[in-house]
């Protein structure tokens, strides 16, 4: 690393507050249980890349708003998003010479993780349209990595 | 990673264990409330934009329908008014206190999407409009739900399709009370608890029956639309399809407190306050010959 001195983080903190928004924008009924994680992804997205700049931490409090937000019990979704950062944290060197769709198997398996932390602490029961999600998310992964990709190097992030 | 996971361990035992840790959760959701508006900023402005360019001709539809509402609405209520003012008067000979009316404070939906997992929404009063825990919500057709959570300038409602909801209800043909509860999925609510020779027919409507003290009597709950006598099971199955627009409603009501929802009859206290002669009258004063006793 040639750059230590963090250089338009808040891009960060905006595409993770685009995230929530996408998370709350109302769709419809039907296609509530697909809607991807688009936080987890987006956290996923900027740990591998930039693990020095999104860690735990950065997870947690996004977590922790997401529980907020949504009206969850406080510390669910912190919990959840603290733990697969870790995991990416520990994994990113090689996660960024996968190919994507070995990425997006990654990816399956880490909003797998969300969610199921997510679904122990949910009222209503385990039926297989409640796991739609991780399958969307899976599906919409290149598309996140390539936008996402495109605005940290336009924007020179890092 | 180790603090992380302390940390969260730690909110979860507050927020689940602690009462006294809402106030906290209370602030914490104020501070999030301008996220939530944000998101809900789009579809309010589809709303906007085709209202603007809604045709003169479909505006004045939407007059003519209105008006016609109108005067069927304000002819009905001239009936209502004798009515009431005659079962005030009924219920005054009765020394019973009832209120027909309650007042109510128009609250608008955020429309955000939540976790699908809870049947709750957000409305954008809150403790600044005088909105409090347990608060019901009403909309144009029937009862919505209560409030659940209460921050600055939002709250969140628990809608009756929640698992965790309940309502006392009661049939409007027989008056047989029950409970009906939420189950999570969708517009579907069930009455518990009911004995298999229960009189229950689909098609019956349900009203609030305003035991517990939350719900004010008499407001449309939903109708039943399926019961069943399952073999070997103690109770009826019994389907309920809510009244109100849970999913389409953009307007609620909140039912205010100033009028105090009373359903008891309160004759003990008025006897108290100004019937006395027919009492023990207290040894205080002078009059301890005529024993109580000779009165009735």
């Amino acid at each position: 690393m040639v750059l230590v001195r963090p250089q338009h983080s808040s891009v960060i903190y905006i595409t993770l507050l685009f995230a929530i928004l996408l998370m709350l924008v109302p769709i419809p009924d039907s296609l509530r249980y697909a809607r991807p994680e688009w936080v987890a992804m987006t956290l996923i997205y900027w740990a591998m890349a930039l693990p020095q700049r999104v860690s735990i931490g950065v997870a947690w409090l996004t977590g922790l708003v997401m529980d907020l937000i949504t009206g969850g019990v406080l510390g669910i979704h912190a919990f959840a998003y603290a733990l697969v950062i870790y995991l990416v944290g520990r994994l990113h060197l090689q996660l960024r010479q996968y190919p994507l769709w070995q990425q997006a198997f990654t990816i399956l398996s880490l909003v797998f993780l969300v969610h199921f932390i997510v679904m122990l602490n949910a009222p209503s029961s385990f039926s297989l349209t409640n796991w739609m999600t991780v399958l969307t998310s899976t599906l919409v992964w290149p598309l996140v990595y390539a936008v996402l990709r495109k605005i940290r190097r336009s924007f020179q992030v890092s | 990673m180790l603090l992380a996971v302390v940390a969260s361990v730690l909110l979860y035992f507050l927020d689940t264990r602690l009462d006294y840790f809402k106030p906290v959760r209370a602030t914490l959701s104020t501070v999030v409330y301008p996220v939530q508006k944000l998101a809900s900023m789009p579809d309010d402005f589809v709303t906007w934009f085709s209202e603007l360019f809604q045709g003169h001709q479909q505006l004045r539809e939407k007059i003519m329908t209105l008006e016609a509402q109108n005067l069927t609405n304000s002819v009905r209520m001239q009936k209502m008014q004798a009515l009431e003012s005659e079962n005030m008067r009924l219920r005054e000979l009765l020394g019973s206190s009832f209120r027909l009316q309650e007042r109510v404070q128009v609250a608008e939906l955020l429309s955000v999407d939540l976790d699908p997992f809870y049947q709750h929404v957000i409305i954008d009063k809150g403790e600044s409009f005088g909105v409090y825990e347990g608060q019901p919500v009403l909309d144009s057709l029937g009862v919505m739900g209560q409030v659940a959570e209460v921050s600055q300038f939002s709250s969140r409602v628990v809608l009756l399709t929640d698992p965790s909801h309940s309502i006392p209800v009661q049939i409007v043909r027989n008056g047989l009370r029950a409970v009906v509860t939420g189950r999570g999925l969708g517009e579907a609510l069930q009455m518990e608890f009911l004995p298999h020779n229960a009189d229950v027919r689909v098609g019956d409507m349900l009203v609030t029956s305003g035991l517990g003290g939350r719900f004010p009597v008499g407001y449309p709950v939903g109708t039943v639309t399926a019961v069943d006598f399952p073999q070997g099971k103690s109770f009826a199955e019994i389907a309920v399809a809510p009244a109100a627009r849970l999913s389409t409603s953009r307007e609620v009501m909140l039912v205010l407190p100033g009028e105090k929802i009373d359903f008891g009859i309160t004759y003990p206290l008025q006897i108290e306050e100004d019937d006395l002669p027919l009492l023990e009258q207290p040894p205080a004063t002078d009059e301890v010959v005529t024993p109580a006793e000779g009165n009735d």
